[in-house]
């Protein structure tokens, strides 16, 4: 079974982590200008709010350039390392400000949506999200909504089995079998 | 083979759902566990791959520079070639104007940015003041609730509580009115056995006096032939004191003579001649037995006798004594 680490892409891209370890800025900028996009529309699909987004972000590749150090490219793709900086980020900032709903309507109605969003994207990125979401279009409705629900809303399981009135084993039980899924289809298509 | 509660829990620890207690115990796990580890690098990597399947959006470009402006002094700085301790001193004074000159650069550029920043970030707080505020009133206002429903609930376990002792009182009492009932109950079954007893006695007593009383009423008497012709002859006599007449039974007697009968005779004390029982009728020499009654009534017969009377009997005896007994 193939996995995403051997993909010549994410290979690049642990090289780059490795080398902003070593203080090279113009490795940090282009590992910016690879995954930033992807990790800014993650940010803005769980803040909702464009400006929380880039503050997001923003700590997020802070810490990247700090602990760059501590990847390890054995473990996982520099991409996904990347994605859980981020997203932790984020959760620290929904479950710590605990916005309210009003403030997440009002943003959604903010500039984000008006950005260019095709110059952002590459065609190896185009190619990952295709595969990707082509991939989560396989997994049963509520495996991909509960995982949309831990992964974008960044609520726990427990938070998920009450949101859905479902019981919690139920929900533990459709985010593996999705994740596994999902794990999968992503390595039968690499 | 990975359990599914391993593999739901390594999922939380992704997720970042576990407490840092819980985080350390599962990494920990996960080092020491070859194939745990494998299983949680390649679900790190599906995991984040979900990053993928949202709608790129061009990040603000001038994030990198950013960071490294503000990274710059303290993290990583720039080595200085040496220099003389006096060189260095004489050099502090334009330090300082220069930091101070790019801090007022980078407040002037970033003044809008932190200005918009705090806004929003003072009017969230706000909002979640007001919010909390608000939750600490329905809060306020369910504690006030609540010792109001204690208050009621302490009222009414008093009140139960009072209303118990009078039961158990009650009860008391109760307890020992029927234990002074099931004494008397107890005396009275004693009594009615003492009179169960007694009356038992009585009776017996009753019965024994009857006997006696019955024997006393009794007489029986054996008449014995005064003349030898007689002498085979047999006669008894049984006297009822209380009912005053007897019966009489006679063997071995022949017929009288004929122009005679036999008469029966009732010797009383208190009387000058005896009384006539009757005639006897002998018609052969066999067992007879009859009843008789006294011509007149008798205090108290002493003896009977028989005697041969000329036909039809006498007022007094006239004729021969024949038997004669006590």
């Amino acid at each position: 079974m193939t996995r995403l680490a051997d993909d010549p892409e994410s290979k690049f891209e642990a090289s780059l982590i490795s080398r902003i370890a070593d203080g090279d800025e113009s490795a940090f900028a282009t590992f910016y200008q690879r995954l930033s996009s992807s990790l800014y529309g993650m940010a803005y699909r769980m803040m909702n709010d464009a400006k929380e987004a880039e503050d997001v972000l923003q700590e997020g590749f802070t810490y990247i350039w700090r602990r760059a150090g501590s990847f390890d490219p054995a473990r996982s793709t520099a991409f996904a390392w990347a994605v859980m900086i981020v997203r932790n980020k984020a959760i620290d900032r929904l479950r710590v400000r605990q916005r309210s709903e009003r403030l997440r309507e009002r943003a959604e109605e903010s500039v984000v949506q008006q950005r260019d969003e095709s110059s952002a994207e590459e065609p190896a990125l185009r190619e990952r999200t295709a595969i990707v979401r082509s991939a989560l279009q396989q997994i049963p409705q509520e495996q991909r909504e509960a995982l949309e629900l831990a992964f974008f809303g960044g609520l726990t399981h427990e938070e998920i089995a009450e949101r859905l009135t479902i019981p919690l084993g139920t929900i533990k039980a459709r985010i593996r079998r999705g994740l596994l899924r999902l794990r999968d289809f992503l390595h039968e298509e690499i | 083979m990975i359990d599914e509660q391993t593999q739901e829990l390594v999922l939380q620890y992704l997720l970042g759902e576990l407490e840092p207690s819980q985080m350390e115990v599962v990494r920990t796990q996960i080092d020491s566990d070859a194939e745990l580890k494998t299983f949680v690098n390649e679900m790190e990597e599906t995991v984040g791959s979900l990053a993928y399947s949202v709608r790129p959006i061009a990040a603000p470009p001038d994030i990198p520079r950013r960071i490294l402006r503000a990274e710059r002094g303290p993290v990583r700085p720039a080595p200085e070639a040496p220099r003389s301790r006096r060189a260095a001193l004489s050099l502090i004074p334009w330090a300082l104007a220069a930091c101070l000159a790019i801090a007022c650069i980078i407040l002037g550029v970033d003044r809008e940015h932190v200005r918009d920043r705090l806004s929003k970030e003072l009017a969230a707080l706000r909002e979640t003041n007001a919010q909390t505020s608000k939750a600490l009133t329905q809060l306020e206002q369910k504690s006030a609730d609540s010792e109001k429903e204690i208050a009621a609930f302490r009222e009414r376990s008093a009140g139960l509580e009072n209303q118990l002792a009078a039961l158990e009182q009650k009860n008391a009492e109760a307890q020992t009115g029927l234990a002074a009932v099931k004494q008397k109950a107890a005396e009275a079954e004693q009594a009615v056995a003492a009179l169960t007893q007694k009356d038992a006695d009585s009776q017996k007593e009753l019965a024994a006096l009857r006997q006696r009383n019955l024997l006393s009423e009794i007489k029986i008497a054996t008449l014995t032939a005064q003349v030898a012709k007689f002498q085979q002859a047999n006669a008894v006599v049984v006297w009822d004191t209380d009912l005053r007449s007897g019966v009489l039974q006679l063997d071995k007697l022949p017929p009288p003579a004929p122009g005679k009968d036999y008469q029966l005779w009732v010797i009383d004390p208190s009387k000058p001649l005896p009384v006539s029982a009757g005639v006897l009728s002998v018609p052969s020499v066999g067992l007879i037995r009859t009843s008789f009654h006294p011509s007149q009534p008798v205090q108290s017969a002493a003896a009977f006798a028989i005697s041969v009377e000329k036909s039809g009997g006498s007022m007094k005896p006239e004729g021969q004594i024949i038997l004669l007994g006590k």
